[in-house]
């Protein structure tokens, strides 16, 4: 199989962020996709990415990520910049968890907030919109449009629910992430609806969703693989990288009734257990929420 | 290229005196053509046919046994690359590493670790497999001493790890009737190892820089007379290994080059980079894996990768459907629906036997799939619970006719309700908060 990969269909190229040169205010942009064969086959996996998940209220953040950062939690844009400089992530993913709260209406927060995060990174971002169905088009649209010519990865479309992130990754040229629940047929689906949108196929990451190690994980794992192989094989609506968030892994109950004194290299050992089979399964970026993960991946894909 | 079992067949005696061990030369013949039956099993075949049909009809990976009795292990025998093909068969073996340089009250306490360490989870017991003795002292009588301090193999699956023959001379005295694995053969020392090796009926790493190196190598040792085998692809970092096992067990599983069909070693600390060697190696076909000791934390995560990518995808593990009287419960105790997928039962078991609350846990036959799940995919229904309440006579069992349902399952309230006759009483949605919940509203 792999002696004739330059025979083989590539995963597409995805770009994100935008320089001043593109358009945008990044230091740099990256490129992920671009494959020919199976992950850590090219011995050369330099396109791998490690974004660490911050968010606007830590309210609906696991608490061992809170007891870690401290006060950053309250101050969004200074978590982002923590994310970069301090813990060493490629990327930022910034959730705005404000809008699970009962009544949410504070829209201009969200432009507000998109602005003081993308001021304070220099590289390319994703940006997770809304938790509730019926705030998507009003979140969305403000902050597509904050981050307008940035080149952001929004997400998150889901089968049901794809328009509104849709719309404002097309009228602000963003990328979009298509969430799937562990299905390789379902993944095909979404993406073939967000084409039908207008979404161009180089504007597309695929998110086959993670169950949390113990949890579901296999599942993941194989779904990952399968999509890899389908795409190598030449299934197009399928050749799209792929992301992956093991958001579950700081709740399962390893991690929740672990001694207090041990809950904290529960929570990082099972992290990053499922961010690193999530990339030798195939994805180009893994998002985590604890720093400490982040700083063990980075040194993972160096040896 | 493969054979089929009609093919092979013919080439038998065909006179089904089952001393092979199968009922008839068809049975054979069908178990060989699946790799699953060794050609040697056979005494009535003359070498020319047997070297014919052990070439076709070998395991793809060879099955390889390290230590004896109870907590020995046995790995490779596996058929594909990606476990969604079938699945995966032989779970690598886990062996924690100890120095002959190190005192005797750490060596001790590693040893001790391993055997008394067990991850339980969703009905299974999860442990380390064994304990690999590296050769760092210089001294082959402290090296024997070292392995007799880990057991000698009476308890635990041992590796030892030297280079020197004169390591093993001692160390094989003391442990040798154990099946050590012996790690390792290489350009320079193999005849010697395999004349050990051989002498003692142990398994025998092979360790050599790349699939070509390696075939040949192999090559030479089991013609000297050591059938198991165990490849160390001597990696040059982590990307290269998952490479490189890729690679061979792409030959193996495509009988490309019979000389790789053996399990894979992996020495995941020779990166500096623990955890991450490990879930490459548990990934990625190790079959047997030597790590230095472990923080509760990787073992933890470690243990649950393996167990996870070693499941059988197409049969999630699952309990029995039926009732399950939790606490010794009376007729007036709750009745809490739930399904059959192994992680949902124990963790609800969990849950409920610290409460201390009697209860009937009461599990329909969802196939194995989670509540949710369940319920996105239309498995859990109120025909199904209607169904499962009659056969399982749950109606004798308690006087009162309420039924808990999960959080998860409350859009199936109304309809269930119409099925059975029984009041639903609609619970939380996290097993943590269902003791709780029976508390406070539980008063039938
Ligand atoms: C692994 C997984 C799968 C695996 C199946 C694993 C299995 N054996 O069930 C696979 C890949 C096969 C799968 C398939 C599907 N899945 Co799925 N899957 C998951 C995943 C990641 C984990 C499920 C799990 O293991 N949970 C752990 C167990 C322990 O949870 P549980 O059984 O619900 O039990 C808990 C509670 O319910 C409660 N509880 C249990 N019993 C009781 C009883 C009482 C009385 C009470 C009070 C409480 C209680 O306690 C437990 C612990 O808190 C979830 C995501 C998630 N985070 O849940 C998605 C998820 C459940 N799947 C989803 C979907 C949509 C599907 C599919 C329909 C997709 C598709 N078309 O292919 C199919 C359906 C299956 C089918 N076709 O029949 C969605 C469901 C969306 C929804 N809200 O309805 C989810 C939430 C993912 C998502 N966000 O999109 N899935
Ligand atoms: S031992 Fe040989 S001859 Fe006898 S039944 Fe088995 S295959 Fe046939």
């Amino acid at each position: 199989m792999t002696e004739k990969s330059d025979e083989r269909m590539a995963i597409r190229e995805v770009r994100l962020g935008a320089t001043q040169a593109e358009g945008g205010t990044r230091e740099v942009s990256c490129v992920i996709g671009g494959e020919r064969s199976l992950p850590f086959s090219e011995r050369t996996p330099g396109r791998l990415l490690v974004a660490l998940e911050i968010c606007d209220d830590p309210r609906f953040w696991p608490p061992v990520v809170r007891d870690y950062v401290g006060d950053l939690a309250n101050n969004t844009d200074e978590w982002a910049r923590a994310a970069e400089r301090t813990y060493g992530a490629d990327l930022v993913r910034l959730n705005f968890t404000s809008t699970k709260q009962r009544g949410f209406n504070a829209f201009d927060a969200i432009a507000a907030t998109t602005e003081a995060v993308l001021a304070a990174t220099a590289r390319p971002l994703i940006v997770e919109g809304s938790n509730e169905p019926e705030l998507d088009s009003e979140v969305f649209r403000r902050c597509g449009e904050a981050g307008e010519g940035e080149r952001l990865l929004l997400g998150t479309a889901e089968a049901d629910r794809y328009r509104s992130v849709a719309a404002a990754a097309l009228a602000y040229g963003h990328a979009v992430i298509a969430q799937s629940p562990i299905d390789v047929n379902l993944a095909k689906q979404l993406n073939i609806l967000l084409r039908e949108t207008g979404v161009p196929q180089d504007r597309i990451v695929i998110d086959p969703y993670t169950g949390a190690l113990g949890y579901g994980f296999e599942y993941t794992y194989s779904v990952m693989e399968r999509i890899r192989l389908a795409a190598l094989s030449g299934d197009a609506d399928l050749a799209m990288p792929m992301i992956s968030a093991p958001t579950d892994t700081l709740s399962v109950r390893e991690v929740r009734e672990a001694a207090p004194a041990d809950r904290e290299a529960m929570a990082v050992a099972w992290e990053f257990y499922t961010a690193y089979a999530a990339f030798v399964a195939g994805a180009s970026i893994v998002c985590v929420r604890h720093p400490l993960t982040v700083e063990r991946l980075k040194k993972a894909l160096e040896v | 290229m493969a054979m089929k079992a009609l093919d092979i067949y013919k080439h038998l005696p065909k006179t089904n005196c089952k001393r092979c061990g199968y009922p008839t030369c068809l049975a054979f013949a069908m178990k060989l053509a699946i790799g699953k039956a060794d050609i040697e099993a056979c005494p009535d075949l003359d070498p020319d046919t047997k070297t014919l049909l052990g070439g076709v009809t070998r395991p793809l990976v060879r099955l390889v046994e390290v230590g004896a009795g109870e907590r020995s292990i046995a790995v490779g025998e596996e058929f594909v690359l990606f476990r969604h093909e079938k699945t995966f068969y032989h779970p690598p073996g886990i062996m924690v590493q100890v120095s002959d340089a190190w005192s005797e009250d750490e060596v001790r306490s590693v040893v001790e670790t391993v055997k008394e360490t067990v991850v339980h989870r969703v009905g299974q017991d999860l442990v380390l497999n064994g304990v690999a003795v590296k050769y760092e002292s210089n001294r082959p009588d402290r090296f024997a001493e070292a392995v007799a301090l880990s057991g000698g193999g009476s308890s635990l699956p041992l590796a030892l790890i030297a280079d020197d023959p004169a390591a093993f001379e001692a160390a094989l005295a003391a442990a040798g009737q154990y099946r050590p694995l012996v790690h390792a053969a290489t350009e320079e020392n193999w005849e010697a190892l395999t004349a050990l090796a051989k002498r003692y009926g142990c398994p025998l790493a092979v360790r050599a820089a790349g699939p070509a190196e390696l075939a040949v190598l192999a090559v030479k040792c089991a013609e000297a007379g050591v059938p198991d085998l165990v490849l160390d692809p001597a990696p040059l970092s982590l990307s290269d290994f998952i490479a490189t096992a890729t690679e061979i067990r792409r030959a193996a599983v495509g009988r490309t080059e019979p000389a790789l069909g053996y399990p894979l070693y992996l020495d995941a600390g020779a990166f500096g980079e623990t955890d991450a060697a490990l879930a490459a190696g548990i990934l990625k076909y190790a079959g047997i894996i030597v790590t230095l000791p472990l923080s509760p934390a990787s073992r933890g995560a470690a243990l649950t990768l393996r167990q996870n990518i070693y499941t059988d995808p197409q049969k999630p593990i699952q309990v029995m459907p039926g009732i399950y009287p939790i606490n010794e419960p009376g007729p007036a105790a709750p009745v809490l629906l739930t399904v059959n997928f192994s992680l949902t039962y124990f963790t609800l078991l969990g849950y409920l036997e610290a409460s201390r609350i009697p209860c009937y846990l009461f599990i329909a036959d969802t196939e194995g799939l989670s509540v949710l799940t369940a319920v996105a995919g239309g498995k859990l229904t109120e025909t199904l619970v209607a169904d499962s309440l009659k056969k399982f006579g749950v109606a004798e069992l308690v006087d009162h006719r309420f039924l808990v349902i999960p959080g998860y399952a409350a859009p199936l309230s109304g309809k269930i309700e119409d099925a059975t006759g029984w009041k639903v009483l609609v619970g939380p949605r996290d097993a943590a908060d269902l003791p709780g919940y029976l508390e406070k509203e539980w008063k039938a």
